[in-house]
């Protein structure tokens, strides 16, 4: 069917402007909570940068509701989120550390920041030696490893992988790089490479296990081009450094611009692939009424990872490597996609189901980002104050 | 066997006993692995040459093996008669003893996985890789008890082949590299 000739249905505000602002206030309240942790800062700048992070957060979720625009706002903020982490994860590294890269001695004494990604490579190991496989301290530092996987699990119950979309503090890179056209240049993408990510995933959890040493960090992790990386000391570091940097480079800048899509996302992440099987016990989903489709394959087109096809179509539902960003949503001018809790009625309120779905999902957003928002910010601040980002 | 139609119960039993016998035959390959390691690798001067020029050239057949369409033969299919006799007289653990003939399969993923094995020092450690490999080569079997036959065959095939490409990278990088140290120290 020609897109172009569909027309849209009526659109009109999801909520009324009083119901949306009764429904702001507990996340005004909670946001308030998360920032301030019981204490104003005394700095004029620190007070300066939350109270714009603050305004920024409620500002976002004021949209979410009552525009019914889910991705076009989620994305707003999680692109914020993922270029203010970078910019306050590597002023807080250099701070520490003098240099983004990790020497020898700064990982035999455990300074390495966790992230989620390595979760997958450590299970096997941690079952059979008792050991994490990861050059990080337990609990008490900066990203410690405790921290992340209490988040994770938290993150994991309340949204699936839904994490994906709504937690990653990377995934808002790709997500802002394949909104720079407004077309793709790449549009045919054979339907095989969605499997990639599970390959890379057993790959990489069996490499580890074999090894001891979490090889996906140390081979082919991306991000490590915008965090962290080991310091070059030999021609084995050195290879890895050449890898990791061109595929970020590639799976994160050049194929999102070109393909409109999350390529690392969809197409890379062992992380994404683990977290997909997730969405099986996630109590929240993204089902299709066929009745109301009219199959332009808008939503299929929109798909950031690749999650919808004319075959699952036929199922009612997204694949499970769905990652609940709304995109599809807001794509279908027929509201045949919606948010669904698994359970219920499909015929139910969408409008609730939303709003079910929101709160937990932008809640966590909020708690992951509003730091590192407000960090970030701080820094900008200081940089056009006194010319540096840095603590002195 | 799974498509005989039996309860899940019953599938369950038969890829239980048929991965057994596939982990006794790994483990088996992780003893002779270690030997070799012992005897062969030890005595002769060559060691990162011999190895390197294994993992390069096996490296080579898994990247083929994956990316191109390659007819790889099954050990159970040569065994058929065999297999048809057994099922007469043992019909009780002939999964057990597919098992351990397709842990027997010379494929190229365990041709380098044997090389890999036999570059490690410890027994232990050989038994382990071949353990991790048996842990990897049988999670395409988790959905069998429960769709009978492998309804998605293909998906698992796709995605087995994708992570063999992966692996056979890996190897052939970690080869080139060992290769070049073997061939300074000729």
């Amino acid at each position: 069917m020609n897109q172009d000739k569909i027309k849209p249905d009526v659109v009109v505000p999801q909520i009324s402007l009083i119901k949306t602002l009764l429904l702001m206030l507990p996340m005004m309240f909670l946001t308030f909570a998360i920032l301030t942790q019981g204490k104003l800062p005394s700095d004029p700048k620190s007070l300066f940068a939350m109270v714009i992070t603050y305004l920024f957060i409620n500002a976002t979720f004021f949209m979410l509701l009552y525009t019914g625009k889910t991705d076009k706002f989620r994305s707003i903020f999680f692109i914020t989120y993922a270029v203010l982490f970078v910019v306050s994860f590597i002023t807080h590294l250099i701070e520490i550390r003098g240099s983004m890269a990790v020497s020898q001695a700064n990982m035999l004494q455990g300074e390495t920041p966790f992230c989620h990604i390595v979760i997958p490579m450590t299970l096997i190991p941690l079952a059979f030696t008792r050991t994490i496989i990861f050059p990080g301290t337990i609990i008490g530092s900066f990203a410690s490893i405790a921290s992340m996987f209490v988040l994770w699990i938290g993150v994991t119950l309340a949204l699936g992988r839904g994490f994906c979309s709504w937690g990653c503090f990377f995934g808002g890179l790709d997500d802002g790089f394949s909104r720079i056209l407004k077309r793709p240049v790449i549009k045919n993408i054979n339907f095989n490479w969605t499997y990639l990510p599970y390959a890379v995933l057993i790959a990489v959890v069996l490499t580890a296990a074999i090894s001891l040493s979490p090889t996906y960090c140390a081979w082919l992790c991306p991000y490590k081009t915008v965090t962290e990386f080991v310091e070059v000391t030999s021609f084995k570091i050195l290879m890895q450094t050449i890898i990791f940097v061109s595929l970020f480079i590639g799976l994160v800048i050049i194929l999102p611009i070109l393909t409109r899509r999350r390529i690392q996302c969809g197409l890379f992440c062992p992380f994404g692939a683990f977290q997909s099987f997730t969405n099986k016990i996630n109590v929240f989903e993204v089902r299709i009424d066929k009745e109301k489709c009219v199959k332009c394959k808008r939503c299929i087109q929109a798909c950031p990872t690749f999650s919808l096809s004319e075959e699952v179509w036929e199922k009612g539902k997204t694949r499970i490597s769905c990652t609940k960003c709304g995109k599809c949503i807001d794509s279908c001018l027929k509201k045949a996609i919606f948010f669904h809790l698994k359970g219920t009625p499909l015929s139910g309120n969408q409008r609730i189901y939303r709003i079910l779905f929101l709160y937990p999902a932008f809640l966590f957003l909020a708690t992951l980002a509003g730091g590192n928002i407000q960090d970030g910010m701080m820094k900008i601040i200081r940089l056009i104050t006194t010319g540096s980002m840095f603590i002195h | 066997m799974l498509g005989e139609g039996k309860g899940v119960v019953q599938n369950c039993a038969v890829i239980a006993q048929f991965l057994f016998g596939r982990l006794f035959g790994y483990l088996i390959f992780g003893v002779i692995a270690w030997g070799i390691n012992r005897s062969i690798l030890q005595a002769v001067g060559y060691r990162e040459f011999i190895i390197g020029l294994a993992y390069v050239v096996l490296s080579v057949f898994l990247i083929c093996y994956a990316f191109f369409r390659v007819r790889t033969s099954c050990v159970v299919q040569k065994l058929t008669g065999i297999v048809g006799r057994m099922k007469n007289t043992i019909p009780l653990f002939l999964p057990l003893f597919l098992g351990f003939f397709t842990g027997l399969s010379f494929c190229p993923p365990f041709l380098l996985a044997l090389t890999s094995a036999a570059d490690k020092g410890g027994l232990t450690q050989s038994i382990l890789f071949f353990f991790m490999f048996f842990l990897g080569t049988s999670v395409f079997f988790i959905p069998a008890p429960f769709v009978g036959l492998l309804r998605s065959f293909s998906v698992m095939s796709t995605i087995g082949k994708l992570a063999a490409g992966l692996v056979g990278i890996y190897y052939l990088y970690s080869g080139i590299i060992m290769l070049m140290v073997g061939i300074k120290r000729i």
